[in-house]
């Protein structure tokens, strides 16, 4: 056969070649698209669950002016842009001493005057409160409360170019009497608070409020008191609230005390508890950010939180979250002054990090490449860490990454949060700046499955039968008027449908919510009824003629008046039986429930509106694909048309009625304007159809524009993205299977 | 069903057409002595009070110390409704409608109106103030606009200037000190030139301001039942109508102005009242763009899957994942949008061309805007097309096809003279559903870029013309937002109704016409195959 080899048809297939690369690469983008879908998806979720990485910023060795057995405290400072890295020494001579990290250089250096003018005094203790501030604690008794402020030279100036020191408050010795430790703090609303633990086995507290006269003048009114009790004398550590109103010891016999004082500082509650029974020693005591729980450290190297728990009427410490233990005592508690997270240094010189709420351990540091870290501190940003070993060398790690609060337990478990009495499933992300964000899916969870069941249980019979009846009773002239009606049900947004059932129907329903429970019963009663009058009708020929095609004529009504009875019943119902209001009733009867007005029976109309369309039209294409010969069949051998849907069709329509079920409930879990629209979006567990709840792509809506980019929230909310995609595409994928066998079993539809 | 849909069309029609026909304004005479005029809204039992009702809309907002829209009068504390012809409502830009009796016209241009009757004097007062204001308010007004694009840009290129220099600052090579001062002195004339336009407004604000004060002289007073006066500027009035004394026809003729105002101009008060444009041409924008981007994709992988891809277990693989495209719920696309589009493509493009908006922290493309809206709905219709091009080319006669490559033709040939001539109003059913359910969809849009006023339209008369950085308004947002965040609900319902019903009719209507043409296509396949 001779090949044509003229231009055109060289051009023709150049121009087919063409096509075939461009059509092909077309259908690869899309299918690529949906794999790059879940991946950004689950890319973005990924840092959920990294552990967080501490890279050393610097090392430097500590200047020769400053001996490693006087430094008491360390501090540390850093820049935005990381170009300097500051540190801070305190030492026992009552200097602060600055030091650039990078070069090791000594900036400056300033000496403290110790309160009192007891120039021979000095610096016993030094407790870092964060955000620079410290309470240090003199040598004969006196205490101060300082700040160290970095200070730039000009407005545009990004870095700290010096430091100063401001003073806070001063509170010079009262008793000539050696102190074991002092706590001061200073309260939002400048009241300070003093505790002294004295040898004696007493705790002096001394309170000074500052308040403002009529007059405008300024009046400090001092209050001192004592706490006397035989314990005090095993106490080995102790810490106070911010506010100074709650103090904490802990014992060397493995108890716990708290001492409640009240605005005076006078003792209000004193509570002790045995937290360990074997009588270890507890060794560092420290409030977590928010100073709701405590942090203890104890001498076997186990770190555990308590907080106070409603107990028999009271309040009582209870061991809430069990850490990462140490293998040695541990030294020091740090709690992290951004989030609960807990720093703790053991005997042994291994840092550890924990987040509390998540209980997950999230690094160790040292010691195996340097030497036993024996001071630390931590930049007020909560990501910088400075470390002083025995050999005088300082690092500085930067922490990385991670969301220390996400862990499989916070998300799907059941979790202790502060200020609950037991753990619980809680979804609450927004609070004030200590505040403890709960994260479980599992209410949203819920709720998401609790609007598609209700959604469904009201769907389900209505498309389904409505498909029967559609495609095996019906005249053909209401089948061809009927597919279009659908399609278009299926096209109405779905804002529509919810900005509807929110501000029409809610309140319709709420005000006749009694009619609605009656007519769940009046109505197929009444059909029960008529199908029995039927009977007697059916001889009749008009009758008959209406049984070929066009029972909804005569249906349609009796459903009306189905309802319309259910209403009339409604008024006297509520009289008798009611108290004449039912919705009172409901929640002070035996029930007990709460009636929301946007609540689940909206939602399931809602919903129901949506999918209805998608579970009527797959379910009737399967059901009048069933092929003519098989009721045909069944019909000759003298089925009757119900027996024959019922026996035949149904049987092997049963996979694709499956299968449109599956897809409804993929788009009813989906669904987001409508839920979002009208529920109250409270995110609670409770099964009843008469309060709201949240779901999964309502929650998404509702907090994303919220969310800062790159934060836990944020990530959470694409982890919630990922379970919606992964919930529809395996209930769509299943269907689609299903599909797929079926119309190899009939041939296309 | 098809009564459940009935339902829900009935009530969004009534509701949606009602709201603007005017009813009749009652004068209500209470018990104890006092008047008020009001529109009734319905009567029942009042959940409240647990007597027989009446809800009235009452206007003149600015009176009420609660500033409230509605009254609830008890059946038995009314004494008489009558209906005045005389009462006049007027529609105010601010504080809603006023009801009140006409009075007098006064005002230093109106002195010769004032021997004719003041029903007659009103409407020729309104006319000569609004020519009055079209001429010499309208053109400052304009020019306003104009200073106002003029100093954005003067900034932009300050802003650009300054992070240039900032760069050549921070790197400390030789020469770059002497091209930062370079760029410091082209800042300084900018500096001063926008400091000029600052002033030429300033200047031009000052006249608008006192040009205003002189047309608010001109007013109309009215009086309430009470026989009170209040005094309205013309200049605020932005309609009025006498309900009671109208016909047929003038209600109608003020129905049909009242629809214009809806489809064409701006909404005022916080979108409770005014027009919808802004709205509508967002949307028709958003389906637009969508349209361009997700047509040829979808057609290109129909036309794949459909002719050129072999049947085989990827196959099966690739038509589950495109069904499942379409089964992903919607916000899991939004999402996907917004960490894609918005935050990837977006912020990439931001650090190549607009570092200096980055870094002052007011991003151009890193923000949610039209373009990533209309792409985001682009990825989530574009199974609908693939789905229809594929099942349009399938529903072709295998004779079409054997036939055309019986004469010779390459199978590009094939696809573009027979197959897709053929499968175009398969296709074209397919492209209107996409669309229709673009139109219909707000939840990703709600975070990626739609906002509840925009100032700018994102197509205007400023070069580039078109702003797809810009963020835009939506009809179904519109009902989301008005519906459920406006701080008066009941008194936005109605526009909530009529929001609803013109997204409604844009997006059945489209269905409709999709329904329509796959139907005819059906039957002529019918015919041909036989």
């Amino acid at each position: 056969m001779p090949t044509l080899k003229t231009a055109s048809t060289r051009k023709a297939k150049r121009h087919d070649k063409l096509a075939r690369w461009v059509i092909t690469l077309g259908g690869i983008i899309v299918i690529a698209s949906v794999v790059a879908i879940l991946a950004l998806i689950v890319g973005v979720t990924i840092p959920l669950f990294r552990t967080p990485t501490a890279n050393v910023v610097c090392t430097c060795r500590l200047p020769e002016s400053l001996p490693i057995d006087d430094v008491l405290q360390l501090g540390i400072d850093r820049d935005l842009d990381d170009t300097r890295v500051t540190g801070f020494v305190w030492s026992r001579s009552g200097a602060v001493a600055w030091i650039d990290l990078r070069t090791g250089k000594l900036i400056g250096q300033e000496q403290l005057s110790p309160p009192g003018g007891n120039a021979r005094s000095t610096l016993r203790q030094v407790e870092s409160l964060g955000v620079g501030k410290y309470s240090l604690s003199w040598s004969g008794g006196a205490a101060s409360l300082v700040e160290i402020v970095p200070q730039r030279a000009n407005r545009k100036e990004t870095h700290a170019t010096r430091y100063v020191i401001r003073s806070l408050a001063t509170i010079p010795a009262s008793k000539n009497q050696e102190s074991q430790q002092i706590l001061v703090r200073r309260s939002e609303t400048g009241a300070i608070t003093q505790a002294t633990r004295l040898p004696d086995a007493t705790i002096a507290i001394l309170r000074e409020v500052t308040t403002e006269t009529l007059m405008g003048d300024e009046e400090v009114s001092t209050h001192r008191s004592v706490l006397r009790d035989d314990i005090i004398a095993r106490v080995c550590t102790m810490t106070m609230g911010r506010e100074g109103n709650t103090l904490y010891a802990g014992t060397d016999d493995g108890r716990l005390i708290r001492w409640q004082l009240d605005e005076e500082g006078q003792l209000a509650r004193r509570e002790v508890i045995r937290a360990y029974s074997d009588g270890r020693a507890i060794t560092a005591l420290a409030l977590v950010l928010g100073d709701v729980s405590l942090a203890v450290g104890d001498a076997k190297g186990q770190l555990t939180t308590w907080s106070p728990v409603n107990a028999d009427g009271t309040r009582k410490l209870r061991a809430i979250h069990e850490l990462q233990p140490h293998h040695g005592p541990i030294r020091a508690i740090l709690p992290s002054g951004r989030n609960k997270s807990i720093f703790s240094l053991g005997e042994d010189g291994v840092m550890h990090l924990d987040h509390m709420t998540s209980e997950r351990h999230l690094l160790s540091i040292g010691p195996e490449e340097s030497r036993p870290i024996c001071q630390v501190a931590l930049g007020p940003r909560g990501d910088t860490l400075l470390g002083l070993d025995a050999s005088g060398v300082m690092t500085a790690w930067q922490i990385d990454g991670g969301c220390p609060e996400i862990s499989l337990k916070t998300l799907f478990g059941k979790v202790s949060y502060e200020g609950y009495d037991s753990p619980e499933y809680v979804w609450q992300t927004t609070g004030g700046e200590d505040f403890e964000p709960k994260y479980s899916l599992v209410p949203l969870i819920f709720g998401t499955l609790k609007g598609t069941f209700y959604a469904m249980l009201f769907a389900v019979p209505i498309a389904v039968f409505g498909a029967m009846y559609v495609s095996y009773f019906t005249t053909p002239g209401f089948r061809r008027t009927i597919k279009p009606v659908v399609e278009i049900m299926a096209s109405v947004p779905s804002v529509v449908i919810g900005f509807l059932i929110a501000l029409w129907l809610a309140p319709i329903i709420g005000h006749w919510i009694l009619a609605f429970f009656a007519s769940l019963i009046v109505v197929p009663a009444t059909f029960v009824v008529f199908m029995a009058a039927w009977q007697l009708l059916r001889r009749f020929h008009w009758a008959k003629r209406v049984e070929n095609g066009y029972e909804f004529l005569i249906v349609l009504p009796v459903l009306l008046g189905g309802v319309g009875l259910a209403v009339c019943l409604a008024a006297p119902l509520e009289a008798w039986f009611f108290d004449g209001n039912f919705q009172r009733w409901l929640f002070e009867g035996p029930l007990g429930m709460q009636y929301d007005q946007r609540n689940n029976i909206i939602i399931a109309f809602g919903l129901g509106f949506t999918v209805i369309p998608i579970i009527f039209s797959i379910a009737e294409d399967s059901l009048s694909n069933v092929p003519y010969h098989l009721t045909a069949a069944s019909m000759a051998v003298g089925a009757s048309r119900w027996q024959t849907l019922w026996r035949v069709v149904l049987p092997s329509a049963s996979p694709g009625i499956f299968a449109a079920m599956m897809i409804g409930f993929g788009r009813a879990v989906g669904e987001t304007m409508i839920v979002l629209m009208a529920t109250g979006n409270t995110p609670i567990l409770d099964w009843s159809p008469l309060n709201g709840m949240r779901t999964l792509s309502a929650n998404i809506a509702v907090e994303i524009p919220e969310a800062p980019v790159g934060g836990t929230l944020y990530r959470v909310l694409f982890l919630c993205a990922v379970l919606l995609f992964l919930l529809t595409f395996t209930v769509n994928t299943a269907a689609e299977l299903v599909r797929q066998r079926l119309r190899k079993r009939f041939g296309r539809f | 069903m098809l009564s459940l849909v009935c339902a829900l069309l009935a009530v969004v029609t009534v509701n949606g057409l009602g709201v603007y026909w005017p009813s009749q304004v009652a004068e209500v005479t209470l018990a104890d002595g006092t008047k008020f005029l009001g529109r009734m809204i319905r009567s029942e039992v009042n959940p409240d009070t647990d007597k027989m009702s009446v809800q009235f809309k009452v206007g003149n907002r600015e009176q009420d110390p609660q500033r409230q829209d509605f009254r609830w009068i008890r059946y038995d504390a009314i004494l008489a409704i009558t209906y005045p012809a005389e009462v006049y409502v007027l529609e105010r830009v601010e504080n809603g409608d006023f009801y009140g009796y006409l009075k007098d016209t006064a005002g230093p241009d109106l002195a010769r109106l004032s021997g004719i009757p003041v029903a007659e004097a009103f409407p020729k007062a309104l006319g000569s103030v609004r020519s009055k204001s079209s001429e010499e308010i309208a053109p400052i007004s304009k020019k306003l606009l104009s200073l106002g694009n003029e100093l954005q840009k003067t900034q932009d290129k300050i802003l650009r200037l300054t992070y240039r220099r900032d760069r050549l600052l921070a790197d400390s090579r030789s020469g770059n000190q002497s091209r930062a001062s370079d760029v410091d002195r082209q800042i300084a004339e900018l500096q001063a030139s926008s400091q000029k336009i600052k002033e030429q407004s300033d200047r031009l604000v000052g006249q608008q301001q006192l040009r205003l004060a002189d047309l608010r002289r001109d007013a109309v007073v009215m009086t309430n039942p009470a026989g009170k006066e209040t005094s309205i500027a013309l200049v605020d009035i932005v309609r009025f109508h006498d309900p009671n004394a109208m016909g047929f026809w003038a209600k109608s003729r003020y129905y049909l102005s009242r629809i214009g105002e809806l489809l064409w101009e701006n909404p005022r008060e916080s979108n409770t009242e005014g027009g919808l444009f802004p709205a509508i041409f967002g949307t028709v924008m958003l389906i637009f763009l969508m349209a361009i981007a997700c047509f040829p994709l979808g057609v290109l992988a129909g036309i794949y899957l459909g002719e050129y891809a072999k049947e085989g277990f990827l196959i099966r693989l690739v038509r589950i994942a495109v069904n499942n495209l379409a089964g992903i719920p919607s916000i899991v696309y939004g999402i996907f949008g917004l960490g894609f589009f918005v935050y990837g493509v977006g912020g990439l493009l931001d650090q190549w061309f607009f570092p200096e908006r980055v870094a002052s922290g007011t991003p151009t493309f890193g923000t949610g805007g039209i373009l990533w809206a209309s792409l985001t709905l682009g990825l989530l219709t574009v199974p609908v097309v693939i789905v229809s091009t594929e099942e349009a080319l399938q529903a072709i006669p295998r004779a079409a096809r054997e036939g055309s490559f019986a004469l010779g033709a390459t199978k590009f040939q094939t696809l573009v003279r027979v197959l897709l001539p053929t499968a175009s109003p398969g296709m074209m059913t397919g492209f209107i559903l996409a669309m229709a359910r673009a139109a219909g969809e707000v939840a990703p849009l709600m975070i990626t870029g739609v906002v509840k006023l925009a100032p700018q339209m994102p197509v205007d008369g400023d070069f580039p013309f078109f702003h797809l950085d810009r963020k835009f308004m939506h009809l179904g947002f519109h009902i989301y937002d008005v519906g459920f965040q406006s701080p008066n609900v009941e008194a936005s319902k109605p526009m909530v109704f009529v929001t609803t019903l013109l997204l409604l009719i844009i997006v059945l209507a489209m269905t409709s016409v999709a329904i329509y043409l796959r139907n005819r296509m059906r039957r002529r396949y019918q015919v041909r195959t036989i």
